[in-house]
């Protein structure tokens, strides 16, 4: 009891002095745009994020650490030593983006906002975890702990998280806790990774198809036919479970009836048993769609994850709770399906945070507000600063 | 081509890479003694203008202290250029309230020379505002020359140029303008300074010795009257010239381009007119030269363009004689 009063009494400490940091980032965070302007305008599509990953390494350096690394995927890391360096806390954010490289990748600044593509997710994220070093420096925060710092690839669509995983396989200091930055949206709060299965339905219609048979019909009908079939499988409504149809990709023109065609979808459920139960509705579906039409029909699983989480009693989320709602933001409890869900899987407990407000997040208009980014990071440095006191351990 | 301009080529012909160590740069500043400023002439470029002194003013005053000092000089923008501008930091100057006993004139060579004045330092670096796709080396790439190599007065800036669409990028060589109007009139009258692969690009640094003794044109003759000029006083050797690579920008309309070459064709004239070029047409050049670039070597090509006459058909014999015949 005496325990848990001392440490509400440290956090309020860190809450009064948010404030003074709100107002002191203000001055610097031309530092962040910056990096966030330069990161960004690289580009850095899933399995190829070599260049923006250079720079981040460079940046690394020049903010003042010493052996920044890049691993075997491509994962760029390196660590501020902390005074006493019994442990350590991983602060990551993911450096791909969703855009290909042949995107043009220019950013527009202006005096409230900054526009283009991937700003939000995660330049701004990438670009606030590089400048920790300089930032924590500038406002005379110590910590005991080291702080390991990560640039991880291969973290969205086939990437399957794989950059994070490997680099949490591989380490080889002990963690503490871990946190997980992306841009947007401030006052997301997500302390449990959801399950999730995302897979493509690659339909092909073969060169000795029968046209004058029953039913027969191009790509566009027989995907039809499967999206149709997808939505009448009953999803449960306990445990939550949703399933989304991504993308469709068929076709060229008006008049060619097209032979092949891609159908992406994602399944997300509370329940890892709904979510095989479900893998294998999906799958029988596509056999049966295969034999009676006469087509090639295959299911590729290109990403899944299973739950997990951390109660929302843990300390680590209740003290972030409780540096939200000093800060004034209200938390939106969102479940990941990202980062945090390895870091989780790997017995480490983490919260993921979003610094700012966006707009458009996936567009190439895709638009981060700038005046909330100070809160946004001073609430990262307070979490940092919390954990860093013990007050986030059970 | 010959080996003047190949030497000339090797030796003054940097890429902006060669200079990515900045600290060095600034240590070799500081032992120099001199002093590095940067003006960004603008009217109405509130788009483009946040990002500019954003980048520049973290990178190469905060970061690395390269510049020494940062202006913004306006021609009377209508828009948000200055509020965005000092948003981001950077001192503001309208070009009329500089040395306002010589009077105001509306256009980007008014702001550049009256940078002169208003800025203190020995070296001055000028960038276009409307570049999208702003970075640091747009001014280290084009100061270094000047820090590192103490005969280089002035370092005019080059690009593998991608024009701005809505439907993406696309390469291009020189701009429309420098491949129709400057190279050929270059060919003609001044080979020597084809070896400028762009000369009218909007970014340079020169030292301040050279920039204060010239005269500079107000409007779009600017960038052609200064090379013209320097070339006159201190001939090739005084330039140098930096590939930045890509630079994104907007894209100007034919009419625009057609107003802009009537500008610079005044410039030009007047030089040859001064420069007692215009009785030695009759000795012109009849080489064009123009530039390839192929696995980072800048070669200039050359080539014979002789433009024969005929003459009028009627003082032609056999033509006379068909005539009589019919």
């Amino acid at each position: 009891m005496l325990e848990t009063s001392s440490k509400e009494f440290d956090l309020g400490n860190l809450l009064n002095d948010l404030p003074n940091q709100i107002e002191k980032l203000r001055e610097i965070r031309k530092l962040v745009l910056t990096d966030a302007v330069l990161l960004g305008e690289i580009p850095s599509p899933t399995f190829n994020e070599s260049d923006r990953i250079r720079l981040t390494v460079d940046r690394f350096r020049e903010n003042g650490l010493d052996d920044p690394e890049i691993d075997e995927h491509g994962n760029a890391s390196s660590v501020l030593a902390g005074s006493e360096g019994r442990s350590s806390i991983l602060v990551m954010a993911h450096a791909d983006s969703v855009f290909d490289a042949n995107t043009q990748h220019v950013l527009n600044v202006g005096p409230d906002s900054i526009t283009g593509p991937g700003i939000a997710d995660n330049a701004i994220g990438l670009a606030t975890v590089v400048a920790l070093p300089k930032l924590l420096k500038m406002l005379g925060i110590k910590l005991k702990d080291d702080l390991i710092l990560l640039a991880n690839t291969k973290s969205l669509g086939k990437g399957n998280l794989d950059g994070a995983r490997y680099f949490l396989e591989t380490k080889q200091r002990p963690i503490r806790a871990g946190i997980c930055v992306e841009g947007a949206t401030q006052g997301r709060l997500s302390y449990s990774g959801l399950g999730t299965l995302r897979g493509e339905i690659r339909l092909e219609v073969p060169s000795n198809y029968d046209w004058n048979r029953f039913g027969s019909s191009g790509a566009v009908g027989h995907l039809t036919r499967i999206i149709n079939q997808l939505l009448e499988i009953p999803l449960p409504k306990e445990p939550k479970t949703k399933m989304v149809l991504g993308g469709l990709n068929c076709g060229t023109t008006y008049n060619k009836t097209p032979r092949r065609g891609v159908l992406r979808f994602e399944i997300t459920s509370e329940a890892d048993e709904v979510l095989d139960d479900l893998k294998q509705k999906v799958d029988d579906l596509c056999v049966q769609c295969s034999l009676e039409n006469g087509t090639k029909v295959n299911l590729e699983i290109v990403a899944t994850r299973p739950n997990c989480g951390i109660p929302f009693t843990h300390p680590l989320v209740k003290a972030t709770r409780s540096i939200m709602n000093a800060i004034g933001i209200t938390p939106k409890v969102i479940p990941s399906t990202g980062d945090l869900n390895v870091l989780i899987e790997a017995g480490y407990s983490g919260v993921t945070l979003g610094l700012t407000q966006a707009e458009n997040i996936g567009e190439i208009n895709e638009t981060i507000l700038l005046d909330p980014l100070q809160a946004g990071i001073a609430q990262l440095l307070t979490l940092l600063q919390a954990i860093d006191q013990g007050l986030c351990e059970s | 081509m010959s080996g003047d301009n190949q030497k000339w080529l090797d030796q003054n012909t940097f890429h902006h890479g060669e200079f990515w160590d900045i600290l060095d740069l600034v240590k070799e500043k500081e032992r120099k003694n001199l002093k590095i400023s940067l003006c960004i002439p603008t009217l109405n470029e509130e788009k483009t203008i946040g990002k500019e002194v954003l980048i520049l003013r973290s990178e190469l005053m905060e970061r690395y202290p390269l510049i020494d000092e940062f202006a913004v000089i306006d021609s009377g923008s209508k828009d948000k250029t200055l509020e965005v501008a000092q948003s981001y930091g950077a001192d503001t100057y309208l070009a009329s309230d500089i040395l306002p006993e010589v009077g105001d004139k509306r256009g980007k060579g008014e702001n550049l020379w009256k940078a002169i004045h208003q800025l203190k330092g020995d070296i001055i670096c000028y960038v276009d505002a409307d570049i999208s796709n702003i970075h640091p080396r747009f001014v280290y790439g084009l100061v270094a020359p000047l820090i590192k190599r103490a005969e280089v007065q002035y370092v005019k800036a080059f690009y593998d140029r991608p024009l701005n669409y809505s439907s993406g990028l696309r390469s291009s060589g020189g701009g429309r303008v420098t491949e129709i109007l400057i190279r050929p009139l270059f060919s003609l009258f001044y080979p020597e300074l084809t070896n400028i692969i762009q000369p009218l690009s909007g970014e340079y640094a020169a030292r301040r010795e050279v920039l204060e003794i010239i005269p500079f044109p107000i409007g779009y003759g600017v960038e052609t009257s200064h090379l013209l000029d320097l070339y006159e006083r201190f001939g090739l050797d005084a330039f140098a010239q930096t590939d930045l690579d890509r630079r994104v920008h907007r894209n100007q309309t034919t009419n625009a381009l057609g107003k802009m070459s009537f500008g610079i064709l005044q410039t030009f004239i007047n030089r040859l007119q001064s420069q007692g070029m215009i009785d030695r047409v009759p000795d012109m050049e009849t080489f064009y030269r123009r530039f390839e670039v192929e696995d980072g070597t800048y070669n200039q090509l050359v080539q014979k363009v002789v433009e024969e006459e005929r003459l009028p058909m009627i003082e032609i014999d056999g033509y006379r004689d068909r005539a009589v015949d019919s």
